[in-house]
């Protein structure tokens, strides 16, 4: 019995050797024909919702916009396009949008107007009750186009009337919800709701599964009544904290498309035309310190929460913080060049409204320190800045683990403020963590405390700078301000320039733009560009939507509908890489890959052969084990 | 694990020796076999690495005083390459020296102090006290320390915030000492108290009680120097798995940014994408000398413990 | 195995159930904010919130009402709701989870225990030649690497380097696969996260087998063996080696524990879905519930597998069976 036990396991030793060999031998082979085109993208965002209205990732978006039509989509310039609606017609007062015949959900149901009306409806009556719905991030669009009222007369009309002219409608990111499965819900009981796949929806795609924390899968909807995709299935993965692996899975072909790599992989990959296309896309957006300035303009307090210093309140602080930020190191150290200074918060992209601020603050430590002498704020005899309570100035830094240069920048600024007598420490948190963290009472959260000091994040805005500049209004508290920012002269400003258009708007943006940058409640840091890759060799027809930004992640969802099989086309490569080529450096705002092929060539060199200085290593370790244990011999045997 | 029976014929005679000299010729007669002797050679490169780093290599660099750019290869300049962060990896690496091997003696002598308290308290004290102090042990012999940890450090973070400071130690890198010292004291205790339980029948013991030494006395004046030979075998085996568990802590997370240790490097190195970028530079370094510290204090310990206990038991 | 020896083995493992629930109980106490803390769940409704307030006891003095709520509660598998996971009972999170572990683990077990004994029976048998140098030595090497260490490279290897294997994750999401394209894509996910899980495991078998044989050796029955004539193979095979196995027992059963523990490491690198990258989702999320409960079925499972281990060893060594 007992040498039949050994046996019995030599048996499963070779078992699992044929097994392995075999799935060794079959690894390079093709995969079954007959399957289903799958488009694999990478993000380090982990999805947060599948509900619309309570998403606040960038991932969030693309989720919902694949599943649901927008009224009206983006075209590949970020301009109007048709969506739910076909046609539409500007009145002075109006707009009104066509909705053609027999279209249907993906379930077969007919989609109509009063689809639209629901979805619309629904932020409306949340504006109406001055309040919000879910996270509060899609209804201050309807708002902010200057929507009163909606119409559906007809199975084929919805109108909207408009308090003002603009075009913000047509950019207004509501999703249109099928009102023949969410109907019965009132603004607040959609909140509520989990959103679970599958979905029905009128996108190109839409969401059939969601594994937490690890992908969602989307299938394509036959029923879209667009470009049917040549995918038949989409499918989202999710690498919080794990470029690594979202870049390995990348080359070895799991993926096909990432977004979000760091400089240092961007430029290896960028080494590699033939096999990637490497898109860094102009950002509408930056990356900020919000510092929490909880109680300004409104004089409130938060028992057990706020800031842990009242010095966060007073804008001389801020701006004298300002002064010990080196942007420049920051572009150049954690960007590896691919981005620009930050300095205002309307993105330089939007160029017609971008201006640079009249006074602006230059990396001077010196400076800074001579700024909070004057403001109040003196060293006590360990060096430590002391607050106006007379209270050593320790500040909480907190950031998503989302992506790793907020990791550099936090140690940065902990340098440089600890330079002024400023502790500083830092923290990273899961994304829905971080927010829950930050939101003050007003949330009406259970246990909101806004228990932070400083928030390293980002944002990145619509095609109207409304998108980004709304943050700072006083009734986003509670939802998505970060700062807790409030100013009836900025909010005030924000009301006029909405009415206004053309020069007249453009003084008021500037104004407005001067006035949140010499308050400093955020440092802009830097405009990063979005680092996307994509691999040649699957799909073509890739578009950078619009032409300095990347393919996905940007508006709508346009991209997942336009690639084609990479394979059928007879030179695929060199078209693709020409188009991308031109794209590739994102607009004339920045010139990163100056210097770049000597670099690239060594570092994609490296890659090729970390496997052998590996296992040289492996070799060197059995080989140094061997000798070692060689030498223990004689005395371990005679100390028993 | 509990220990079969303590083969060693002279322990316990020579009481009239004095504690130190016990273990120094104890400590002498594990080192004289060439796997300890190799292991403290080892050891003691790297402890002199983590007494004066900076003699080294300089100041510890940060991402403002880093002196190459991001990811650099070996060099001249940069004789490991580079971090991420431009950093120079031989210098966090000799850093990392000594904040893990502070952090590994600091649990260390947590544990040690826990264990034998318990188990000489446990083995002399006996009836009830030793019933309840073992219950308690096999809880924390039973569960993993690296489990107990995962849901120990971050609570208590939340409760003292990751900030407060104590004693100059930022309470991230106190709370993942104190978490690794109160849940491995187990194993020390059960093996002191073994130990305790065979010397308590011994004369020697019975003659001090006779000639009316309180309990504390017998425990601290005939107890003690006995066991002192295990205690020294079990810290050094206790480091190994101190050591290894801060890395393996610090790598899924729970570690100070702000202290490059050597498994806080390995985090950044994975996190900034090094593996994917072939930055094999960055990730071997710390990496290799977790192994070599882990094995070698490994290697001296159970030089010793062979001396007491041929068999060895697991990490 | 008297009765006695049973009784007062399962006593004891139910104590310390016991003292992990207790434990567990404590410890969400302790936290700032308690207990709304145990409520706030963003994913929760404000009615399903009231509920739990009330189910729970949350209004009632923390002992004994809470405590007594609480240990109801839990030995009934309720153990509230996940905040990462949007409001999912916990339990089908963890449960969920829990496959891809057992997996895993059990194939890695079953791998290490056969080559790790394998190495160190042969290694203990010739104790001091070539074959013992190195495989104690590489044992030593393995048993000392965090398994992210080993598995680090491997994917380097392997996944990026060679394009063999693929990088993360249990199976590539999409397409509809008949039953061989999904075992056919299961293994080839996981022989890496194995080989890795194999690799850290080895050494502790290796290391402890090598130590058994070495005593076995010294054995009488063994001298006998040799005197009568019996081949050396034959005498490691049918007498030593079996002898040799009493104390892996034990080993093997205590191991699962910190095998879990380590898995925890191995499953982040490979992004491996199961109760380790589960519960690195629950500490970046500072998500309570699931990091309890997730605790709570490694200390249990811990528990039980020692209790198993204590009946076989009862049951195999006669000294202790009286």
């Amino acid at each position: 019995m007992r040498t039949s036990q050994s046996r019995r396991a030599a048996g499963l030793l070779a078992t699992l050797a044929l097994t392995g060999g075999a799935l060794l031998a079959g690894a390079a082979g093709p995969v079954a024909a007959a399957d289903p085109v799958v488009l694999s993208v990478g993000t380090t965002q982990d999805l947060d919702a599948s509900n619309p209205f309570n998403t606040e990732l960038v991932v969030g978006y693309e989720a919902f916009a694949l599943t649901y039509s927008l009224l009206v989509d983006f075209d590949k310039d970020t301009h109007a396009a048709p969506g739910f609606a076909d046609t539409w017609e500007r009145a002075a007062d109006r707009v009104t949008f066509k909705i053609g015949d027999n279209r249907k959900w993906s379930d077969g149901e007919p989609a109509t107007s009063e689809d639209a009306c629901f979805s619309w409806g629904l932020a409306l009556a949340a504006i109406a009750d001055e309040s919000y719905i879910g996270s509060g991030y899609l209804d201050p669009g309807v708002k902010d186009a200057g929507v009163t009222k909606i119409e559906c007369p007809d199975a084929n009309t919805f109108i909207a009337y408009t308090a003002d002219p603009s075009d913000r409608i047509f950019q207004v990111y509501v999703p249109i919800l099928p009102k023949h499965i969410w109907g019965e819900l009132d603004y607040t009981k959609i909140a509520e709701e989990t959103f679970d796949a599958p979905l029905v929806g009128t996108g190109p795609y839409t969401l059939a599964e969601w594994k937490t924390g690890q992908f969602a899968r989307f299938v394509r909807n036959p029923n879209f009544w667009g470009k049917q995709g040549f995918a038949d299935e989409v499918v989202l993965r999710f690498y919080a904290d794990n470029t690594d692996t979202m870049v390995q899975a990348l080359k070895n072909g799991e993926l096909d498309y990432v977004h979000g790599v760091n400089a240092d992989q961007f430029k290896q990959l960028q080494g590699d035309t033939a096999t990637y296309t490497a898109v860094a896309g102009a950002a509408n957006g930056w990356t900020q310190l919000a510092f929490n300035t909880y109680g300004t303009g409104t004089g409130k307090t938060i028992k057990g929460g706020g800031a842990s210093t009242k010095a966060l309140q007073d804008a001389a602080f801020r701006d004298a913080l300002g002064y010990a930020v080196d942007k420049q190191v920051l572009v150049d150290r954690v960007l590896g060049g691919f981005g620009d200074l930050g300095d205002t918060v309307v993105p330089p992209v939007l160029t017609d409204y971008h201006v640079t601020p009249d006074t602006v603050r230059t990396f001077n430590i010196d400076l800074a320190k001579q700024k909070l002498d004057t403001a109040g704020y003196v060293l006590d005899s360990a060096g430590k800045r002391l607050d106006k309570e007379g209270k050593p100035i320790n500040l909480r830094l907190y950031y998503p683990n989302t992506d790793d240069n907020y990791k550099k920048v936090a140690q940065f600024v902990q340098e440089w403020y600890g330079q002024l007598g400023i502790a500083v420490t830092h923290q990273s948190f899961d994304s829905d963590t971080l927010t829950a963290l930050l939101l003050p009472p007003e949330s009406g959260e259970d246990g909101a405390l806004a228990k932070y000091d400083i928030e390293l994040w980002g944002w990145s805005g619509s095609p109207d700078p409304n998108g980004l500049l709304y943050v700072f209004l006083c009734d986003q508290i509670g939802t998505s301000s970060d700062s807790n920012y409030c100013n009836k002269e900025y909010d005030d400003l924000y009301a006029l320039e909405s009415k206004q258009g053309g020069a007249e708007r453009k003084a008021t943006l500037s104004q407005m733009q001067n006035l949140i940058y010499d308050e400093a409640p955020y440092d802009v840091l830097y405009y990063d560009a979005n680092l996307d890759v994509y691999r040649n060799d699957r799909f073509a027809g890739w578009q950078n939507m619009p032409s300095n930004g990347t393919p996905f992640f940007t508006y709508g969802t346009l991209n997942y509908t336009l690639l084609t099989d990479a394979t059928a086309v007879p030179t695929p490569g060199p078209t693709v890489v020409a188009t991308a080529g031109a794209t590739a450096a994102p607009g004339a705002t920045t010139t990163p890959t100056a210097t770049q092929p000597p670099s690239t060539g060594g570092t994609s060199s490296g890659g090729n052969m970390t496997p052998v200085i590996l296992l040289a290593a492996v070799a060197a370790i059995v080989l140094g084990g061997w000798w070692f244990m060689r030498r223990r011999k004689g005395p371990a045997v005679e100390e028993e | 694990m509990s220990v079969t029976g303590i083969t060693e014929p002279d322990l316990g005679l020579e009481v009239v020796r004095r504690r130190g000299d016990r273990a120094r010729g104890f400590i002498a007669r594990g080192l004289g076999r060439s796997d300890g002797r190799v292991g403290v050679a080892i050891l003691a490169v790297f402890a002199v690495l983590a007494i004066a780093p900076s003699l080294f290599v300089g100041p510890l660099q940060t991402v403002v005083t880093a002196t190459g750019s991001s990811l650099e290869g070996p060099s001249s300049a940069h004789l490991l390459g580079t971090d991420e962060a431009g950093r120079d990896v031989l210098n966090l690496t000799v850093h990392g020296a000594r904040i893990s091997m502070t952090i590994g003696l600091m649990a260390t002598l947590i544990t040690i102090v826990i264990g034998s308290l318990v188990g000489i308290v446990s083995g002399y004290v006996g009836g009830f006290v030793d019933t309840v102090l073992m219950r308690i042990s096999d809880f924390f012999l039973v569960l993993p320390t690296i489990v107990l940890a995962l849901i120990l450090a971050p609570i208590i973070l939340d409760i003292i915030g990751p900030e407060a400071e104590f004693a100059g130690i930022r309470a991230t890198l106190l709370v993942i000492v104190v978490v690794i010292g109160v849940t491995s004291w187990a194993t020390t205790a059960r093996i002191i108290r073994s130990q305790v339980l065979s010397l308590k029948e011994r004369m020697f013991v019975d003659r001090a009680r006779v000639i009316g030494a309180s309990s504390l006395q017998i425990m601290w004046r005939h107890i003690m120097p006995n066991v002192v030979n295990l205690i020294v075998a079990q810290a050094v085996l206790t480091f190994a798995t101190a050591v290894f568990t801060e890395t393996t802590l610090a790598f899924i997370g729970l570690g100070d940014p702000t202290a490059p240790s050597w498994g806080e490097l390995l985090n950044s190195a994975q996190s900034s994408g090094a593996p994917g970028l072939g930055a094999w530079w960055y990730i071997a370094p710390p990496a290799v000398s977790v192994v070599l510290v882990v094995v070698s204090f490994t290697l001296v310990g159970n030089a010793l413990d062979d001396l007491l206990n041929p068999r060895t038991r697991r990490r | 195995m008297s009765a006695g020896y049973f009784v007062r083995k399962l006593a004891q493992a139910l104590v310390t159930i016991f003292a992990i629930i207790i434990l567990n109980f404590v410890l969400f106490r302790l936290m700032p904010g308690s207990p709304e803390r145990a409520t706030r769940n963003p994913h929760l409704t404000a009615e399903l919130i009231a509920q739990n307030r009330a189910r729970w006891g949350l209004d009632k003095p923390l002992f004994p009402d809470q405590l007594v709520n609480y240990v109801q509660e839990t030995l009934t598998g309720d153990l509230g709701y996940s905040i990462k996971y949007r409001g999912q009972p916990v339990v089908d999170v963890v449960l969920e989870a829990a496959g891809p572990t057992i997996l895993l683990i059990g194939l890695g077990e079953l791998v290490a225990i056969v080559v790790g004994l394998a190495i160190g029976a042969r290694s203990g048998w010739s104790r001091g030649g070539i074959g013992d140098r190195i495989g104690n030595g590489l044992s030593l090497i393995f048993y000392s690497m965090p398994y992210f260490v080993i598995g680090m490279p491997l994917i380097i290897i392997f996944a990026a380097g060679l394009h063999w294997f693929p990088t993360s994750g249990m199976t590539t999401p999409g397409g509809n696969k008949d039953l061989f394209a999904t075992l056919w894509d299961l293994g080839r996910h996981l022989v890496l996260p194995l080989a890795t899980v194999s690799i850290g495991l080895i050494g502790a078998y290796s290391i402890l087998m090598r130590a058994s044989i070495i005593d076995t050796r010294a054995e009488d029955y063994i001298t006998t063996a040799r005197a009568k004539g019996l081949s050396d193979g034959r005498i490691l095979r049918s007498h030593a080696f079996p002898n040799a196995l009493l104390p892996m027992v034990t080993l093997i059963a205590i191991n699962l524990g910190y095998v879990v523990a380590g898995a925890i490491t191995a499953e982040i690198v490979f992004t491996w879905p199961g109760l380790g990258t589960l519960t690195v989702q629950a500490l970046d999320a500072r998500d309570y519930p699931l990091l309890q409960a997730l605790f709570l079925l490694v200390a249990v499972s811990v528990v039980l597998a020692n209790f198993l281990a204590d009946l076989v060893y009862g049951y195999l060594d006669p000294r202790v069976r009286a």
